[in-house]
Formats: C-alpha cells, sequence, structure tokens
C-alpha cells in the first residue's frame, strides 16, 4: 500500500451511506443512510493520477470493504455509462467511483492481491453475488472481493485452500489470498474458462425434453443422467478429500446432533402443518429416532446445488464453500453428515426440474408434470449411483441401510422444510415445489422405502 | 511425366487451407455404361466439382483388386482395376483437375496386399523362393499375443495357416490381407517405388490406410512401433526431395494424444485424421450442449507447424468406436451408446441426412462447425445434396449408393441396364434420386448444395479457417459454443492478420449469449455471409441472439 493511513479526502465520507444503499451487497435493509463509520482506510496506488483508495466502513450492523477510484472532475471514464450503482459522488475537484468497474484500477488490484506475481492485459467484471464482487482477468483468474467482512476465517478460502492442498482436482486452484488483521479481503483463483453452470446445464436438458416431448427422459437427446453420474462422483471425491483436510467426527451426529436435527424436523412439519399433505408426521419421526447409527460427520459443503457446481473441459467442477449465508458462522462450518449436501443436490433437481416446467406457464400439463417427475427420478438415481459407487466413500456414511435411509431423509425434510418457510415468505406460488417433495419424503418414509 | 499442378503450386502448405472431397470411384459416375463408376466418369465430372468449390479430390483405392474390402485388398500396385479404367485414365483425370485449380490424393495400402496379390502367390510357394520374405511367416500361431484382433467379428486369429508352405501368415485386417513384411529391405524399398510411381504421375499425395501396423515386434501389440515412425520418415523425405508440396494424411483411428505421433517433429505425415471430433459433434447437437466438443478439442494436443488435422462428418466407414482408448471408449459408451437413437446407428453406416432426421437447420450447423472449427474439413460425396442412405445393404454399402446427378434412369449416374448397376440408387421417396438430385438442387438458389457452395466460398476469402489459432470463448449459456480464429498481426504472423469469431447455437430453441469480447473492443463485426455490419464491440460483454441451430461467422475488423 502506498499510504497506509491515507484518510479519505473531504467530502467523500458523507457519499458512503447513500452509496451502500445502492448495493446488491449491502446487509442493512433501511431504506435510510444510517451513520458511517469509518474503519480503516489507505491509498493503494496513484498513477496517471488516477487513485486508488481502499476502506473499511462499519455502519453499526456489519463492516463492508470499499475500493474507490478517484479522477479528477471532467475526466473520460466511459466504464461509468450504465453503471449508476458505482458512482459514489463528486467533489469540486474528483468524482469517486466504485473501482471494480475501472479496468485499469482493477488490474493494478491483480497485482496488489497477489503480491505482483499475476498480472492481466484485460478484466471484466461478472455477476455480483450478494457478498462479493468478481473479476475475470484474461479469462485465467477470478478475482472475489468480499464485501462483508465478518473477521476470522472465511470458510469459501480455508475450504478451497484445503481441498486443493488435498489433491482434490475438482477445485478451482487458488492463487493468493489478501488479508489484513482478521479479515480477508480478497481472493484469487484459476478461472474455469468455458464452463456451464450445473443450474445452466440442467435447465438445457430439461427444456429440450419439455420442447422435443418423449415419454420417457432416456429417449431425449438432452439426457442429464450421465452428467448427474458424474457430478454424484465429484461430490464423493469432495467429500472424501474434506474428510481427509479437516478430519471426520464419529460421534457428534451420535452425542446429539442427530437428535437436534430430528427434534427441528419435528417441529419444522408442525409448523408447517396443512401444507397439504396426508399421514402421520409422527411416524416419519419416529423412525427417524430409530435409527440405529446416524454414522460420521464431516466438514460439508453447505450450500450445494446446482447453481454452485461448474462443468468445465476437465469435469465438474465445485465452486462458493461459504455455506448458506444466512446462517452464523458456527453453524456453517460445524461438522455434519455428507448426507446434507446430498439432499441439497437431490433438492437442487428437483428445483430445476420445476424452475423449467414454470417457464412455459400454461402448457405445464400433467404429462409435462410426469416428464419433470420422470426427469427427476432418473437424475436423482444416476447421481446417487455415481456417489456410492466411489471407492472409499461408505466409510463417511451410516453403515446399515436402514440408518442410510434415515439420515438421507432427514437431510431432505430438513432443507425441503426450509425451502417450504422461504417461499412462503417470499415466494408463494412457488409453495408446491417442497410441498410436494414434503409429501413425497413423508410416503417415502412410510412404505419404509428410505433412501 | 510429371505434371505439377498450376496456380499456386509452390504454396507447399496448400493442404492447411484446402477442403477436400471423398469419392466413391465406383459409386460417382459412369462413363463407359457398365454400370459402375470409373475415372472417366470422375473427369466427365470435374466442373461440377470445381463450381462447387472443394479443393482436392481423395479417390479411394483403384488398383487391381479382388474388391473383396472395397478395393483395400490391392492385388498390383502399379495398375488400374479395369472396371475403373486404365492408366492414360488416371493420368488424364489428374491433369485435367489441375488445370481446374484441384488436386487428387488417393488411398494407398502399405500395411498389406490382396492375397490375390502375385508376390503373395510366389511367397505362399514355398520357404526359399525369392518372395520368401515378403510377407511375415511363422510356424507358430500363438506368437505376439498381444496384437489385438481388429476385426473381430470375422477373425479369431492375427494368423492364418497357409496349407501350401505349410506355414502361419500374419495378417491384422482380413485373412484375404496377409500383411507385408518391412523388416525385408526389398520390401521398404518396393513400396516406396510404389509412392513414386504414382507421384510422377502427378498425384497430389496419398491417404495412407491403417498405417500404425507396419511393422510387429516381440513384446509389444504391434501399434504405432518406433520402426513404423522411423519408415514414415523415410517416406516423407523420399516424398519432399522429389515431389516437394505433396501430402500424405495418416489414418489412425486413435486418441489424438495418440495420433500426434504421426505427425512426428513435422517430418513424417503432414496431415492425420482427427476421429472423435466427429461423434462428439453429432453428440453435442443431440446433447444441446458444448461440451463434448470443446472437450475433446481442449485435450487434442498442439501439432507440429506445418501439420494439419483431416476432420470430417460422415466417410465411407462406420460411425465407428473401434480402435480407440478405453477412456474414450468408455465416455462414447456412457454418452452415446446410451442413447437408444444413437446405439441404432453404431455400428449402422449412415448418412449425415438420416442421421439428423433431414433436419436442413442441423445439417447446416454441422458443416459450419466442420467448416470452421481447427483442421481441413473432408466432405463425403453426396452430402451436399443431402442424399440418403440404405441399411437394407449390406455392411458399409448402405452409404455407397450411386451419386444422384438427375432424375433420369439410374439416378443419371449410368447408362446401364438397372440390373447391371453395382449398387441400386436409392428409390424412396424421401432421399431418392426422383427427389434428391445434383440437377435438381441446382436449380433450386435455395438449396443445401447452393448453401453449401457458399459457405466454401466464403471459407476461400479467410485462409484463418485453416491455418489460424483457435479459441474457445466463455459463455454462460451451455448451448452456446463461440470461439475465435486467428491470425494474429505480428512478425511472426504467417499469411494475412485476420480474426473471425464463430457462433454456434447447438440447440433447437433459439438462445441468448453473453461473449466475453472485451479484447476485441473497438472492433466491427461483419457477419461473412451476408456481409452486414454488427453492433461495434464494446466493454460490455456482446450480446446476441441465435435462431434454433443457428450461427454466425463474424469477421472482426477495424472499420
Amino acid at each position: 500500500m502506498v499510504d497506509p493511513s491515507a484518510a479519505l479526502p473531504d467530502g467523500v465520507e458523507p457519499m458512503i451511506g447513500p452509496h451502500l444503499l445502492r448495493q446488491r451487497w449491502y446487509g442493512g435493509s433501511d431504506r435510510e443512510a444510517v451513520p458511517i463509520e469509518v474503519v480503516a482506510t489507505a491509498e493503494l496506488s496513484a498513477r496517471g493520477g488516477h487513485r486508488l483508495l481502499w476502506a473499511i466502513v462499519a455502519d453499526g450492523g456489519g463492516r463492508y470493504q470499499l475500493v474507490l477510484g478517484e479522477r479528477r472532475a471532467g475526466e473520460h471514464a466511459e466504464f461509468l455509462n450504465g453503471q449508476d450503482a458505482a458512482f459514489v459522488g463528486a467533489t469540486a475537484e474528483h468524482f469517486y467511483y466504485d473501482a471494480m468497474v475501472d479496468p485499469e484500477l482493477s488490474i493494478e488490484i491483480l497485482g496488489l492481491v497477489t503480491g505482483g506475481r499475476e498480472h492481466a492485459d484485460r478484466v471484466r467484471p461478472i455477476t455480483a453475488e450478494q457478498s462479493n464482487s468478481s473479476l475475470v482477468y484474461d479469462d485465467r483468474i477470478i478475482l472475489k472481493l468480499f464485501r462483508r467482512l465478518s473477521g476470522g476465517a472465511n470458510p469459501d478460502v480455508e475450504v478451497t485452500e484445503a481441498l486443493a492442498a488435498a489433491g482434490f482436482a475438482h477445485v478451482a486452484a487458488p492463487v493468493a489470498t489478501w488479508c489484513r488483521d482478521d479479515d480477508v479481503l480478497a481472493f484469487a483463483q484459476r478461472f474455469l474458462a468455458g464452463g456451464s453452470e450445473g443450474w445452466a446445464l440442467a435447465l438445457t436438458s430439461l427444456r429440450d425434453l419439455y420442447a422435443a416431448g418423449p415419454d420417457d427422459p432416456s429417449e431425449a437427446g438432452g439426457d442429464f443422467s450421465s452428467e448427474a453420474s458424474r457430478l454424484g462422483r465429484a461430490t464423493a471425491e469432495m467429500h472424501l478429500a474434506l474428510a481427509s483436510a479437516f478430519g471426520v467426527d464419529r460421534e457428534v451426529l451420535r452425542a446429539g446432533a442427530w437428535d437436534e436435527l430430528v427434534a427441528e424436523i419435528e417441529s419444522g412439519l408442525h409448523r408447517a402443518a396443512g401444507a397439504g399433505w396426508t399421514g402421520t408426521p409422527a411416524h416419519t419421526i419416529a423412525a427417524l429416532r430409530a435409527a440405529a447409527d446416524p454414522g460420521p460427520a464431516i466438514r460439508v459443503h453447505g450450500d450445494y446445488h446446482l447453481g454452485q457446481v461448474m462443468r468445465t473441459d476437465a469435469g465438474w467442477f465445485v465452486l462458493d464453500f461459504e455455506g448458506e449465508p444466512a446462517r452464523p458462522l458456527h453453524e456453517r462450518i460445524a461438522p455434519t453428515s455428507p448426507f446434507k449436501d446430498v439432499a441439497a443436490m437431490l433438492r437442487s433437481f428437483q428445483y430445476a426440474a420445476h424452475f423449467a416446467l414454470l417457464e412455459r406457464g400454461e402448457e405445464s400439463s400433467g404429462r409435462l408434470q410426469r416428464l419433470a417427475d420422470a426427469w427427476e427420478r432418473r437424475n436423482r438415481a444416476a447421481f446417487l449411483e455415481g456417489y456410492l459407487a466411489t471407492v472409499g466413500i461408505t466409510a463417511l456414511l451410516p453403515e446399515d441401510g436402514a440408518s442410510r435411509a434415515a439420515v438421507s431423509l432427514a437431510f431432505e425434510l430438513d432443507k425441503a422444510l426450509y425451502e417450504l418457510a422461504y417461499e412462503r415468505a417470499y415466494r408463494p406460488e412457488w409453495v408446491d415445489i417442497p410441498s410436494a417433495a414434503i409429501r413425497r419424503l413423508l410416503a417415502r418414509s412410510e412404505s419404509d422405502g428410505l433412501g | 511425366m510429371n505434371l505439377p499442378i498450376r496456380p499456386d503450386r509452390l504454396d507447399p502448405e496448400w493442404y492447411r487451407r484446402a477442403v477436400f472431397y471423398e469419392i466413391l470411384v465406383r459409386g460417382f459416375y459412369d462413363a463407359n455404361g457398365d454400370g459402375m463408376g470409373d475415372l472417366r466418369g470422375i473427369t466427365a465430372k470435374l466442373d461440377y466439382l470445381e463450381w462447387l468449390g472443394v479443393d482436392c479430390l481423395w479417390l479411394l483405392p483403384f488398383y487391381q483388386s479382388p474388391l473383396r474390402d472395397g478395393g483395400y485388398d490391392i492385388s498390383d500396385f502399379f495398375s488400374v482395376l479395369p472396371e475403373y479404367g486404365t492408366l492414360g485414365d488416371a493420368v488424364e483425370l489428374v491433369e485435367e483437375a489441375h488445370k481446374r485449380g484441384m488436386r487428387i490424393i488417393a488411398d494407398l495400402v502399405m500395411n498389406h496386399t490382396s492375397d490375390q496379390h502375385p508376390w503373395f502367390q510366389e511367397s505362399r510357394r514355398d520357404r526359399t523362393n525369392p518372395k520368401a520374405d515378403w510377407y511375415v511367416w511363422s510356424d507358430d500361431d500363438q506368437v505376439w499375443p498381444d496384437a489385438r484382433v481388429i476385426f473381430v467379428d470375422t477373425e479369431k486369429s492375427n494368423w492364418a495357416h497357409d496349407a501350401q508352405r505349410g506355414q502361419y501368415y500374419w495378417h491384422r485386417f482380413f485373412s484375404h490381407q496377409p500383411d507385408l513384411n518391412y523388416d525385408n529391405p526389398a520390401v521398404a524399398d518396393t513400396m516406396l517405388d510404389v509412392v513414386r510411381f504414382w507421384l510422377d504421375i502427378g498425384l497430389d499425395g496419398f491417404r495412407l490406410d491403417a498405417v500404425p501396423y507396419l511393422y510387429e515386434r516381440d513384446g509389444t501389440n504391434g501399434e504405432n512401433l518406433p520402426e513404423t515412425h522411423e519408415y514414415l520418415r523415410r517416406v516423407r523425405k523420399e516424398v519432399d526431395a522429389a515431389f516437394p508440396g505433396r501430402v500424405l494424411l495418416a489414418e489412425a483411428n486413435q486418441w489424438p494424444e495418440d495420433v500426434v505421433d504421426y505427425f512426428g517433429d513435422g517430418d513424417e505425415c503432414q496431415m492425420c485424421f482427427h476421429f472423435p471430433v466427429m461423434p462428439r459433434l453429432f453428440m453435442s447437437v443431440r446433447r444441446e450442449q458444448r461440451h463434448p466438443v470443446t472437450e475433446i478439442l481442449a485435450r487434442t494436443p498442439e501439432i507440429p507447424p506445418g501439420c494439419q488435422w483431416g476432420i470430417f462428418l460422415r466417410n465411407h466407414d462406420e460411425l465407428t468406436l473401434e480402435m480407440v482408448t478405453d477412456d474414450e471408449r468408455d465416455y462414447m459408451y456412457s454418452e452415446y451408446a446410451k442413447d437408444p437413437r444413437m446405439k441404432r446407428n453404431i455400428g449402422i453406416g449412415r448418412r449425415l441426412a438420416p442421421l439428423v432426421d433431414n433436419d436442413r437447420r442441423v445439417a447446416e450447423l454441422l458443416h459450419a462447425l466442420l467448416f470452421s472449427l481447427p483442421g481441413s474439413p473432408i466432405l463425403y460425396y453426396g452430402d451436399e445434396i443431402g442424399m440418403g442412405d440404405n441399411i437394407y445393404l449390406r455392411d458399409r454399402d448402405s452409404v455407397r449408393t450411386p451419386m444422384q446427378w438427375s432424375p433420369d434412369r439410374n439416378a443419371g449416374f449410368s447408362r446401364a441396364d438397372f440390373a447391371q448397376l453395382y449398387l441400386p440408387p436409392l428409390m424412396d421417396p424421401v432421399y431418392g434420386y426422383q427427389a434428391i438430385n445434383v440437377e435438381a438442387v441446382m436449380r433450386d438458389p435455395s438449396s443445401l448444395l447452393h448453401w453449401m457452395r457458399r459457405m466454401l466460398e466464403v471459407r476461400k476469402q479467410h485462409p484463418v479457417f485453416g491455418t489460424g489459432s483457435f479459441e474457445v470463448l466463455s459463455v454462460e449459456n451451455p448451448s452456446v459454443l463461440a470461439y475465435i480464429r486467428q491470425v494474429p498481426n505480428g512478425p511472426e504472423a504467417v499469411g494475412e492478420p485476420d480474426t473471425v469469431l464463430c457462433v454456434c447455437n447447438l440447440s433447437r430453441l433459439a438462445q441468448p449469449a453473453e461473449l466475453a469480447l472485451q479484447r476485441w473492443a473497438g472492433k466491427l463485426p461483419i457477419e461473412l455471409l451476408g456481409r452486414v455490419p454488427f453492433p461495434r464491440v464494446g466493454e460490455l460483454p456482446y450480446f446476441v441472439t441465435l435462431a434454433p441451430y443457428g450461427f454466425y461467422w463474424f469477421e472482426l475488423v477495424d472499420h
């Protein structure tokens, strides 16, 4: 840092509150600016009269990282066209903006983050995430700048580095980490050029299926099952690598975590009662409680779904190990059964099948509905087949088949209950997706066809 | 009698820019009315091929042969099969093609001969005759157990017993095709004489059939041996010295990382077929996603300067999974054979049009890919008019029916009696010659044929399609495949600097795509088929929409 203690220029501080309100990653929900405290500032570089400024600010609720560009008033800045949210404000002499939209300063940032080890000719921003802003350099490196700082280990960085060190081939290799005190400020990784997000790939398969309309998804040109099977294998390999990097806890589930989960499911079912299922949740709860051994616990991905995996020319890659952003850190990193990830991915298959149905609106006839279910069944089976066929994975799962089925059912049910609460609150038109799943899961437990 | 090609004959790398056209001599055009196509028939149709815009013809074997394996069983390397014509006809064909700026390469089988070849007839007589060591003989049929049997359906062993000589002879293919013994210097020399003989006549090169199997060695599987490569280097050296600018195209149906060995250090064959690209193109369209294609291209190694891949959609063989590595076969079986529609096609020769359900949009998309991916495209006769196949014919004859020239008798292919034809022309209502023939589609300006001609014209204007670098662009939409072909501007540039952007929609549905084109910010994309300028590239992702199975070729220019 050129000047590690340079204060923000006069007049900039008052602009920050309103600027934060315009950012997707800002956590404050009020629509009015709250008082902002500047926690730390620095001047990162100053070349050709373009200064790169850095700050951490706090609004009482959280701490946020800013990188600001400074240019002289009247200077041309074409990159700001259509980027209203990135404009911070102007003083008499200068104007200020989010440096992540300025190619020149973004390239500076890569040099700073990697200690000068990496250089790039080109940079482009990619779709903003909720907690960070990402830039892609030369289609070779992706840099995530973390916006909301939590202090302490960043699970995404920690897990990615550990997996890479454990020789797991399906994670984008880390390039550099940028830290200050306890905070991880930015993380650079190899960019998976030419990759397709799993969600997009699943929708491609489903749209083809619904448009072509054979009677059976196995007949469809866009069949997804071999992808699903390879994804299952990559998932199992991820779990094996996580187990070797973070260890295996054989007690925690048995010692109480499993009972807590079942209790949570029980109260969740009570809260959600009336969502249209029949049968007796009590039977299911009893079946779950009867599980002989819920099996080992490991560090897991924690927020695993089709949007977190990327199909590249070198196979499936897993992204984003932050866990569910809404949960507190200690919950996100707590060891649990690998079935938590498996169940979440299986839930994602149902969402994809129904999302593609909803796209078609009034056309979602009974026939398409049946196709959606058949697609989900087929790809669930393929995913599980790939997962369970991976050498060594059974050591991380409950030993007996009945317990295995119970644990898998419990995590799927838990996830579906969470989805149901979410959809009721935010997207009532989607409520049918999780409630249909809950109905099905309860029916499955009754027929003892667990798993 | 050396008749080098007239135009740009000093361009030693012509094959990197050329479009090839594969011709079954028997099936193209019958000039003498005996029911079978011939060399003079091809000469008669050169004007058509010139009009179409192909650069080089590849003739399937036309040598003296008992025709037990489509002419790949040669019984005299120095003469033409009488049904196909005479040596004089071959000379005339080469001369006429050269006059039109077209080149001709021919199949050459170096590995084996027909058992009817006089060399073998002499060799089998006893163990002491002058040709006794021209083939690979053994008292023991258990030697070289690691060499796999290629034609497992018909052959049990690579050894066959010969009662006359009382020994076993080695054959990697059919038992009526004994392998030549390249350890005998006389054989190695004589086969070079064969090469020189045809190059003297004016042929522009060879497609070398079954090239990995020339030598045999203990403890090996007899494929890709160092001795084989050494011999190919010798062939190349002799060819370059006496006949510069002629091309050797290797047929080694293997994984690209193994095939590259046949380029040597640029001192073996200039061209090799890239086999796995073809089924993966079909798979990508079937799956509506780019990964089957991009994956194989990502796994394709760099090749030495001056070398080129040969790529194709269909040829005279089956859509086959033979001769690929286990890895690739597993992948192909899990991805391809599982698809019931594709399974029907495995082991069954099909032409392009029926393979894509006669969907013109898919046929165009596949050709647009063929013409723009790295490699020199090879067309199969008849595919340019959308010919079909006859799956009721034996073996691979289903895709070897007569070329359909007109709605006249015998598809205009021959004036012989119908019963005399080597195979019946197609007569079904969809693909039959009444509906699909050159005369009819030539009159229809919107036909596939005219479209193809236009594409070849555009391709010719942009040698970058043959020689440029290849880079896949990142696109979020999995159904969209976008890539850049580029001959860079700079001192190391070979040829005119040029940048072409290709964008393909592999889906049956319309698709949007945002392309990361920031590196070309400021450039103006000109659509190559219509020369329509598109909006200038800026710093933001470049947005395009594509019709179902649609594609664009853009030239990126400054203004």
